[in-house]
């Protein structure tokens, strides 16, 4: 629209004619645009308006009211439209990227008619635990992750202290335990231990790869791994049992070499605490046993989140999981109180911390929700507030890989794309 | 005044159950449409107002149908009396439970006496607060005392508990798996002895008739070291102490009034100091009274999550439920509909109660038509 200031004679009384004010036609033929905006009351009230307008110009005024406002918009907006557009008023929304700002209104469309350019609503996104069930906030699985990774090496190094303490074989032979008195050591034992363990803990984390809502799990499966080791590093280190089998080889004791009992720390740390690896040959971790909750809490995790239909999985991984636990045992390498309280410490903490999560009425602290007394409670809020119900298992490949495209045409459905946007 | 007046003002006929009422009532002061049946005793007060002045015609129309009246009976299922019933029978059996279990334990202490190794060829293991905190005598003394004054707390307490039979029955259920737990935890691996100073009593070697002495003088003393019942040595893991000091300070916390503060920091401190000491005394390791302290207190979290929140029952995705005991807690928990509220009443009721009792009633039904 061109602007009402540069408008010539034959465009305001073709305006006027538009606007079904032709009577005005005759009086303002020499009028132009800008004498047109520049129109009052008073005008009207003087020859030769007066004659023709019924009711002191205030219809016109009105109009021209209008016109000048939009004049002003039209000076000040500061969109890239061009001039002629013919969009008979219809309005397109544009949505901002999550910025709260006020909606604007960009162009207003004159009561006249007249053609202007489209309207533009800003309407801010809402944040995404608004939008969704199940946010995503990889900062919270980042800030559970950290809290494993301390919680492993505090274990570490509580296990290096600990070692320092371990009254040696020939002063404090092993306690007696029921289990060694029945079954007598079978070497190689551990060994298949560690590598159920191992089968265990990377079946898990291909599940996890796969699943669709990996960053509240994996939020989950860090902080759970991370409290039961800050646990383990507490009984470990109040007292400490004697080896628990006179095959043990315990590694010398570095009495204040710190450094080389940092070194010991570090070749732990990369092992990842298997003697398999032969990163553990320190003693006194016994109270209560690390790996009977690795391979107990893979289980369940595995369990958890895949499908239940999977019964062969569940049951294979079952197995994988007890017969690690029984070789443990097997080979002497806990005592049977260890096992024990670390498969009971295992599943009370996983079954209490998904109820939590399942329950919203648990999710606060109140009376009768005695779960809320829980020393972790709001670290626990912290991590579940978003997450409305119960976690689906969907499934997902992690990277959108290309040319599955093509193999498998079902996977990229069009309305994928609608929900991406 | 309203024309259509019943005489009798109705029957007032309630059950001695308690269940069904059938009731008309005519409010002299409103006037009432001819025809009135009331459905339940709760809505005895919704009657209708009508304005209109029944005139002769419909007086004699509204005697006719009162001879032909019938009367709706309608039965109300008893609800709002039940929600909390006594059922004394499931607290005496899981009473045999507690009882049974702190049975075996006992007889489990005996046994595991026997394996306990020698102080010279296992010495007491390092342990951290030993290190640091050297033994004190007396201090047993004190953590039996705090004890027993707690375990008496509790029971008056609960004495006067209006639902007793319900708490009570929670008590013994969890002191029950506690101890079972601890019989497990003492038998699969002996720990040795925490401190020279203990003297254990002597190795029976498969003598049963001294090991059912031991039991029995065990039993009598409550397993107390300060009634001198207690000679033998190996149920360290883990500490049947801190068991009853945390569970009855528990209990004692929950059902009580919240405004009672300083009785929960009295009980709290008797509590703490108990634990401390038995640490102090050298009685114990710390793993054993740590070990006690996280499961007494998770399984009577636990434990009463599952009572007070009604909808955790029933969910699929309920986790508690893949406990092995959940099976007895649906038992002992399956009529208890709501959170046991902390009501006190006396133990033994008064005798004049028993007289005010029919009366008591009618008087129910006497307000309610009143109003």
């Amino acid at each position: 629209m061109k602007e009402v200031g540069l408008w010539s004679v034959e465009e305001v009384s073709e305006w006027l004619v538009d606007q079904g004010m032709t009577e005005y036609s005759e009086a303002l033929r020499n009028v132009d645009g800008r004498a047109l905006l520049q129109l009052s009351e008073s005008d009207f009230r003087s020859p030769p308006l007066s004659r023709v307008t019924g009711d002191n110009g205030h219809q016109l005024l009105e109009r021209v009211e209008t016109l000048r406002i939009a004049n002003h918009m039209e000076v000040h907006k500061n969109g890239k439209h061009g001039s002629s557009h013919h969009t008979n008023g219809h309005v397109s929304i544009t949505i901002g990227n999550g910025a709260i700002s006020n909606g604007k209104i960009r162009n207003v469309e004159p009561k006249n008619g007249f053609h202007s350019e489209p309207v533009q609503i800003h309407i801010p996104l809402p944040p995404e635990h608004e939008r969704t069930s199940f946010p995503t906030e990889w900062s919270k699985t980042g800030v559970a992750f950290l809290y494993a990774v301390c919680c492993f090496v505090t274990t570490s190094v509580v296990i290096s202290v600990v070692h320092e303490r371990v009254p040696t074989k020939e002063e404090s032979p092993p306690l007696p335990d029921k289990f060694f008195d029945v079954f007598d050591r079978v070497q190689w034992a551990f060994s298949i231990c560690e590598i159920n363990g191992m089968l265990l803990v990377s079946m898990w984390l291909i599940q996890w790869l796969l699943l669709k809502h990996r960053a509240i799990v994996g939020r989950r499966f860090f902080f759970i791994v991370g409290t039961l080791y800050l646990y383990r590093c507490v009984t470990m280190y109040v007292t400490t049992l004697p080896v628990p089998g006179m095959h043990f080889k315990c590694s010398p004791k570095l009495v204040g070499n710190y450094e080389a009992q940092l070194w010991r720390i570090l070749k732990m740390i990369s092992g990842g605490g298997l003697s398999i690896t032969g990163s553990h040959s320190m003693c006194g971790d016994y109270l209560y046993s690390g790996h009977t909750v690795m391979l107990t809490l893979t289980y369940l995790f595995i369990k958890e989140y895949s499908p239940r239909r999977f019964w062969w999985y569940h049951c294979f991984c079952l197995g994988l999981s007890a017969v690690g636990i029984f070789f443990i045992l097997l080979a002497h390498d806990h005592y049977t109180v260890d096992v024990v309280v670390a498969y009971f410490i295992t599943t009370r903490l996983f079954w209490w911390y998904h109820t939590m999560a399942n329950q919203q009425i648990l999710k606060q602290k109140s009376q009768g929700n005695t779960f809320s007394r829980v020393w972790w409670f709001f670290l626990f809020q912290y991590f579940e507030q978003n997450v409305q119900g119960i976690v689906p298992r969907n499934y997902q490949l992690p990277l959108p890989l290309p040319f599955l495209w093509r193999v498998l045409p079902g996977s990229r459905v069009v309305y994928s794309r609608l929900d991406s946007h | 005044m309203a024309a259509s007046q019943f005489p009798d003002s109705g029957e007032h006929a309630s059950d001695s159950s308690g269940c069904h009422v059938e009731v008309t009532v005519a409010d002299s002061s409103q006037a009432t449409p001819p025809r009135q049946t009331h459905p339940a005793s709760d809505t005895l007060d919704s009657v209708r107002k009508g304005d209109e002045r029944p005139s002769r015609l419909s007086r004699s129309f509204a005697k006719v149908l009162r001879k032909n009246q019938d009367y709706i009976r309608i039965t109300i299922p008893v609800t709002r009396l039940d929600r909390l019933p006594p059922e004394w029978w499931k607290t005496g059996l899981v009473f045999m439970w507690a009882g049974f279990n702190l049975f075996c334990t006992t007889v489990m202490i005996t046994v595991v006496n026997d394996r306990v190794p020698n102080k010279s060829e296992n010495p007491p293991l390092p342990d951290k607060f030993f290190d640091y905190i050297p033994r004190q005598e007396w201090a047993f003394k004190v953590t039996e005392v705090n004890g027993m004054i707690l375990v008496t707390a509790w029971f008056f307490q609960w004495l006067f508990l209006k639902h007793r039979s319900i708490v009570g029955r929670r008590f013994f259920f969890l002191m029950g798996t506690l101890y079972l737990y601890r019989m497990v935890t003492m038998y699969i691996t002996t720990l040795p002895v925490p401190s020279m100073h203990m003297n254990c009593a002597p190795k029976l070697d498969g003598d049963s008739i001294g090991m059912v002495h031991r039991v029995l003088q065990l039993l009598s003393g409550g397993g107390l070291t300060i009634t001198g019942s207690h000679m033998m040595c190996g149920d360290f893991l883990y500490s049947g102490h801190t068991v009853m000091l945390t569970l009855t300070f528990l209990f004692i916390r929950e059902y009580s009034p919240r405004s009672l503060w300083w009785y929960h920091l009295i009980c709290w401190l008797l509590s703490a100091v108990g634990v401390v000491f038995i640490l102090v005394a050298h009685e114990h390791y710390s793993v054993d009274v740590v070990v006690a302290y996280f499961i007494t207190s998770r399984l009577f979290w636990w434990y009463h999550t599952m009572a007070n929140n009604q909808s955790l029952r029933d969910s699929p995705h309920n986790y508690l439920n893949r406990v092995w005991w959940s099976y007895f807690f649906r038992f002992m928990e399956r009529n208890v509909r709501s959170t046991v509220p902390c009501t006190f009443s006396w133990p033994v009721q008064p005798p004049t109660a028993c007289f005010k009792m029919p009366c008591g009633r009618y008087s129910i039904v006497q307000s309610i038509r009143e109003e």
